[in-house]
């Protein structure tokens, strides 16, 4: 049916987009060192097509077998830039070329990218523990770090007031929240496996998590945190964490909130080798996100190198603050951080 | 000594793109506008989550004026062996940076050059 639409359309002169582009896709972009990925939503409502990556709205036009999707995201510094994608389907996969947009600067170079039909791969059951203890160092590459969200409009008008800097947590030694700071590079973090839970060391901040495997639940009466209450799961060889009693928070540099009731979850999987963990981090926050974020990140194992203390120290937040006359400005704005 | 200084130097070539790894740079400082100062050093503050030097300036006026010099975090520089010794109070320094927003006397340090002519790099990327 899809195909004679198509065929009837084409042979009237009208160029109209192939229904099958509609679909979930399992994009790859083939950047500079390492390949990104994340997951491509094209949707189709009467003759409009909407677009979303990782969970957030990406601007799209489709024309017969062409799609051209611009996806903005952001370098390790913050600066904000557009992955201009643009290919055709053929063989029902998606392939073509990238090219980036920015006032800034960006070390990403243009190159190739594709799409598959996304599958999702079931998990077993049945539990299969690896071995995931010891250090691991951030590895490049796989976070499209999808800048924008798909935000609700309560989230849309507490966002509009957000001031980047100043209201940033982690600039004045606040606990980033497990949100962000699980999908940062640069800096490594441990797991210890011990009866019943792992426990995770991050160096940055010196931020420590307890992941409970025995099944437990929240202590009634247990505060929200930064890191929250963790409990997981052995899925055959993925950990399934799951994680609620956040204190409001952001979810990265645009300053997209997070809420007390948000729930991350986290799939770790381990390489064959046991040489790279990987994992798929999912927000669902339903009182600021239509459609759940999606971040992933790697890390290698790294026995040689050892997790530094993190002790931090406010001042240089708050004296340029002061410099520059903005401390009773910042102060007029505690409530927001409440 | 000598040692210390390649050991910087040599160590700060690479695996510097991490340094703003953990707060928005572009938030603060413009990617595509840098400036060179020199003067000295007056304060030295160590300590994550940024480290920061103030330089005391002479500008093109005669007049004196101090710059807050910013780098990444202790935690990161301290692996490429850049430490709360390698820079000190008085000395002369000479620093290329990425400027702050909105005419700030902030800058974002891309590199040092220390008074016996090392320099110590920091990409930021």
């Amino acid at each position: 049916m899809r195909f004679l639409l198509l065929t009837l359309a084409l042979a009237m002169g009208q160029a109209i987009a192939n229904p099958a582009l509609e679909g979930e896709w399992m994009l790859q972009i083939d950047a500079t060192g390492a390949p990104l990925s994340g997951l491509l939503q094209l949707e189709r409502d009467g003759e409009e097509w909407r677009a979303f990556v990782e969970g957030g709205p990406a601007p799209v036009t489709v024309d017969e077998n062409t799609v051209v999707v611009d996806i903005d995201s952001r370098d390790l510094r913050g600066f904000v830039f557009i992955i201009r994608l643009k290919g055709e389907l053929q063989d029902d996969r998606l392939q073509g070329t990238f090219t980036i947009h920015s006032d800034a600067q960006i070390r990403m170079a243009p190159s190739t990218w594709s799409a598959s039909r996304y599958e999702k791969i079931p998990r077993s059951s049945e539990p299969d523990p690896v071995d995931i203890s010891g250090i691991w160092t951030p590895a490049p590459g796989i976070d499209i770090r999808k800048y924008s969200m798909d935000l609700t409009p309560a989230a849309e008008e507490w966002h509009a007031g957000y001031l980047m800097h100043y209201d940033q947590p982690n600039v004045r030694c606040i606990s980033p929240g497990i949100t962000a700071m699980v999908a940062w590079g640069g800096y490594p973090f441990e797991i210890l496996d011990s009866a019943g839970r792992l426990t995770f060391l991050y160096e940055v901040d010196s931020e420590v998590r307890r992941i409970f495997l025995d099944g437990r639940e929240a202590p009634e009466f247990y505060p929200g945190s930064g890191m929250g209450f963790s409990t997981g799961r052995w899925e055959g060889r993925d950990l399934v964490i799951q994680t609620s009693h956040l204190e409001p928070n952001v979810r990265d540099f645009r300053g997209e909130p997070v809420s007390e009731n948000a729930r991350l979850e986290e799939i770790y999987s381990l390489s064959d080798d046991g040489q790279t963990l990987s994992a798929v981090i999912t927000l669902y926050d339903p009182d600021n996100y239509k459609r759940p974020p999606i971040r992933r990140r790697a890390w290698t194992r790294n026995p040689d190198t050892d997790i530094y203390p993190y002790e931090c120290d406010p001042d240089s937040f708050f004296r340029q603050m002061y410099n520059e006359g903005k401390l009773e400005m910042y102060f007029e704005r505690s409530r927001r951080r409440n | 000594m000598h040692t210390i200084r390649f050991t910087v130097l040599a160590l700060a070539c690479f695996a510097t793109s991490y340094a703003f790894a953990h707060h928005s740079f572009a938030a603060e400082f413009l990617g595509d506008q840098t400036r060179t100062i020199e003067g000295t050093v007056t304060e030295v503050w160590f300590k994550n989550p940024h480290v920061r030097y103030y330089i005391e300036v002479t500008n093109e006026d005669g007049d004196q004026e101090s710059w807050d010099v910013r780098t990444g975090s202790p935690t990161l520089l301290v692996r490429r062996g850049w430490t709360q010794d390698t820079i000190r109070e008085g000395d002369k320094i000479k620093v290329t940076g990425f400027l702050g927003r909105d005419g700030r006397k902030l800058l974002s340090v891309i590199n040092i050059v220390l008074p016996d002519g090392t320099v110590l790099g920091q990409e930021g990327y």
